[in-house]
C-alpha cells in the first residue's frame, strides 16, 4: 500500500484503460506538471511522479514486489489496460514532488507504529539527535500527513489539499489525534533537482503501450485448410475491447478535424472527448461533444467547413458505434 | 488629398465584418468587433465629418478621444482572450458581458468629463497623448500576441489571417506612433517645425500614410477574413 497525501485534484476517480497514457503522460511533460499520477488496481498501488515536466519517478507494489522506473510503468500500463484500475491525479509544487519522490524510494525504520502507544516526544528527540533526513507519516485509514525532516530539523507539513510543502502544523497534527493513526518513520538520501532522468524521454512508452495492446489481443484462428474446426469464440475482455474502440474513433475523429481545421483541430477533439465522452458515450454525451467542438472550431473555421466536419464525424460514428 | 471618407468606408467595412464574425461565435470576436467599432466612433466619424453636431464641445472631443482609447483596451483583450483559447482550447464568458462593461465604461468616461471643467486645449492634448501612447504600446503587444496567436493555428483557415492582423497592427503603430512623437516633441509647434522641419514632414507623412494603411489593412484584412472563414 502507497501512502500519499493528496495534493490538489487535477482529475480523480478515471479509469486508466480508457485514456491513451502515453498521450496523457506526453502532456502532462508538454505543461511543465509537478504532480503525481496514483493507479489503484485491485491488488496493487503505482505511482509516476512528474516534476516541472520530467517524469522522475515510477513505482508499482503490489505486497510481494515492487517494481520500479519502466518496470513499474510497463506493469502500470498492463494493470490498466485490464480496466480494472482508478487513476487519480494531484498537483504539487515542484520541490514536493521531489521530496515525494525521495520518500518512495527511502528506507522504512519503524513501521505501523500506533501512535497512542509511543511516545512522540521522546521520537523526535532521537530524530534530532541522529539527524535523520526523511519523514515521518502519519496516518488513518483514509487519511494521511507527512512531516519532513532534514538532519533532524523538520522541514515542513504536507496533507490532503497541500500543494506545497506548509509551515502550520494544524491539518496534520489533527490526523494524528484521530483514533486509530500509526506512524512509520521513514529515512532518505537527498536527491537535487535535476539530478534524476527524464524516463519520458529516453523511451519510447507509445511502443511500449502499443506492444502491450497487442499482447493482449487474442491470437488469430489459424486458417484451416479445410472443414473449419468447431471452436469457441475468443473470449475477449470486454474492457480492452471497449477503450480500444475509443482510441479508434477517437484517432479517426482526429484525423478528420486536422484535415479540416489542421493541428488545432486534432487537440480541440482531444479535450472535447476526453471532457464529454471520457466515461460513456451515448448519445446525450455525443450532443453535447458535437455542439462544444463545433462551438471551439468556429473560432478557426467557417461555418461551412466546420458543419461538413461535424457531420463526417458523426457520420463515422455512426458506422462504429 | 483628404481621404478621410475613404477612410470611414474602409473602418466601417471592417467593423461590419467584424461583427458578421460575432454572430453565432465566442465573444472574442465581439471584443475585436466592438473595438473596431469605437475607432469609427470615436475618432474616424468626427474627423471625416467635422460638421456633425456637437463636434466642436469640448467635452464630445474629450469623449471621442476617450473612446478611442476605449477601442485599442477591447480589441486587445479580445486578441488576448483568442490567445487564451489558441493555448488552452478554452472558451468562456458571454457576449452580453463584452457589451454591457464597454458602455459601463463608456457611460463611467462620460460621468467623470462632465463632472469635471470644460477642457481647454492643454487637457484635451493630454488625453489624446494619453490615447495615443496607449495605441502604440498595446499595438506593440498585440503584434507579439498575434504572432503567438498565428504559431498555434497557422495550419487553420483563420491562420494567415492573423498574419494580416500583424500587418494591420504594424500600420497603426506608425499612425500613431508617429503622432505621439509629433506630441511629445511639440514638433507641432511652429517654432520647433521651423527648427526641425524634416523631422517634421518624415513624422507628419508617416501618420497620414500609417492611418490610410492603417484603414486599408483593415478593410481587407476582415475581406479576407470574410473569404477564409466562408
Amino acid at each position: 500500500m502507497v501512502l500519499l497525501p493528496k495534493g490538489n485534484p487535477v482529475k480523480e476517480n478515471a479509469n486508466p484503460g480508457k485514456i491513451n497514457l502515453p498521450g496523457a503522460l506526453e502532456k502532462l511533460q508538454a505543461g511543465k506538471f509537478s504532480g503525481y499520477l496514483r493507479f489503484d488496481f485491485p491488488a496493487a498501488t503505482g505511482v509516476i511522479i512528474f516534476e516541472q515536466g520530467r517524469l522522475i519517478s515510477s513505482l508499482l507494489e503490489d505486497g510481494r514486489e515492487r517494481l520500479i522506473a519502466y518496470d513499474a510503468i510497463a506493469a502500470i500500463f498492463e494493470q490498466s489496460l485490464e480496466g480494472r484500475g482508478r487513476l487519480d491525479v494531484y498537483r504539487l509544487s515542484p520541490e514536493l514532488a521531489l521530496s515525494v519522490h525521495v520518500l518512495l524510494h527511502g528506507d522504512l525504520l519503524y513501521k505501523g507504529q500506533e501512535l497512542k502507544l509511543i511516545d512522540i516526544k521522546l521520537l523526535l528527540a532521537r530524530l534530532k539527535e541522529l539527524a535523520i533526513t526523511g519523514c515521518l507519516r502519519i496516518y488513518t485509514g483514509d487519511r494521511v500527513a507527512l512531516i519532513f525532516y532534514r538532519e533532524g530539523t523538520p522541514l515542513g507539513f504536507f496533507h490532503d489539499g497541500s500543494t506545497a510543502i506548509e509551515t502550520t502544523a494544524d491539518t496534520s497534527m489533527s490526523v494524528a489525534r484521530l483514533p486509530g493513526a500509526k506512524i512509520d518513520v521513514l529515512t532518505t538520501k537527498g536527491v537535487g533537482e535535476g539530478m534524476l532522468a527524464d524516463l519520458l524521454s529516453s523511451a519510447d512508452l507509445s511502443a511500449l503501450w502499443k506492444r502491450i495492446q497487442d499482447a493482449r489481443r487474442p491470437e488469430p484462428e489459424p486458417v484451416a485448410a479445410a472443414v473449419p474446426p468447431v471452436a469457441a469464440p475468443p473470449v475477449v475482455d470486454p474492457a480492452a475491447r471497449e477503450a480500444e474502440r475509443r482510441e479508434v474513433l477517437l484517432e479517426a475523429w482526429r484525423q478528420i478535424a486536422m484535415r479540416h481545421l489542421g493541428k488545432i483541430g486534432g487537440s480541440l477533439v482531444e479535450k472535447e472527448f476526453e471532457k464529454n465522452l471520457g466515461s460513456v458515450i451515448d448519445d446525450a454525451s455525443l450532443a453535447v461533444f458535437f455542439e462544444r467542438l463545433g462551438k471551439g472550431a468556429r473560432l478557426v473555421a467557417g461555418h461551412g467547413k466546420v458543419n461538413g466536419m461535424l457531420e463526417e464525424m458523426e457520420h463515422l460514428a455512426q458506422d462504429k458505434l | 488629398m483628404d481621404f478621410s471618407g475613404l477612410q470611414v468606408v474602409l473602418w466601417l467595412v471592417a467593423g461590419l465584418v467584424s461583427f458578421y464574425f460575432s454572430i453565432g461565435n465566442a465573444r472574442v470576436w465581439t471584443s475585436i468587433a466592438v473595438g473596431f467599432f469605437l475607432i469609427l466612433f470615436g475618432e474616424l466619424l468626427p474627423q471625416a465629418m467635422p460638421f456633425l453636431p456637437g463636434t466642436s464641445i469640448p467635452q464630445v472631443e474629450a469623449m471621442g478621444h476617450i473612446i478611442s482609447t476605449i477601442a485599442i483596451l477591447v480589441m486587445s483583450h479580445g486578441f488576448q482572450e483568442y490567445y487564451v483559447f489558441s493555448r488552452t482550447l478554452e472558451l468562456e464568458g458571454d457576449k452580453r458581458q463584452v457589451y454591457l462593461v464597454t458602455l459601463a465604461v463608456i457611460f463611467a468616461s462620460q460621468i467623470f468629463i462632465f463632472i469635471n471643467p470644460a477642457p481647454n486645449a492643454e487637457t484635451l492634448r493630454t488625453i489624446r497623448i494619453v490615447g495615443n501612447t496607449n495605441w502604440v504600446f498595446l499595438s506593440l503587444i498585440n503584434i507579439d500576441l498575434i504572432r503567438k496567436i498565428y504559431l498555434n493555428v497557422k495550419d487553420s483557415p483563420i491562420g494567415k489571417g492573423f498574419l494580416a492582423f500583424i500587418a494591420v497592427f504594424v500600420c497603426i503603430f506608425l499612425w500613431k506612433g508617429s503622432e505621439l512623437y509629433i506630441q511629445v516633441y511639440r514638433l507641432d509647434l511652429p517654432a520647433v517645425m521651423q527648427a526641425y522641419p524634416v523631422r517634421y514632414q518624415i513624422s507628419q507623412i508617416t501618420h497620414l500614410v500609417g492611418n490610410l494603411l492603417a484603414s486599408l489593412s483593415v478593410g481587407g484584412t476582415f475581406l479576407y477574413l470574410a473569404k477564409l472563414l466562408r
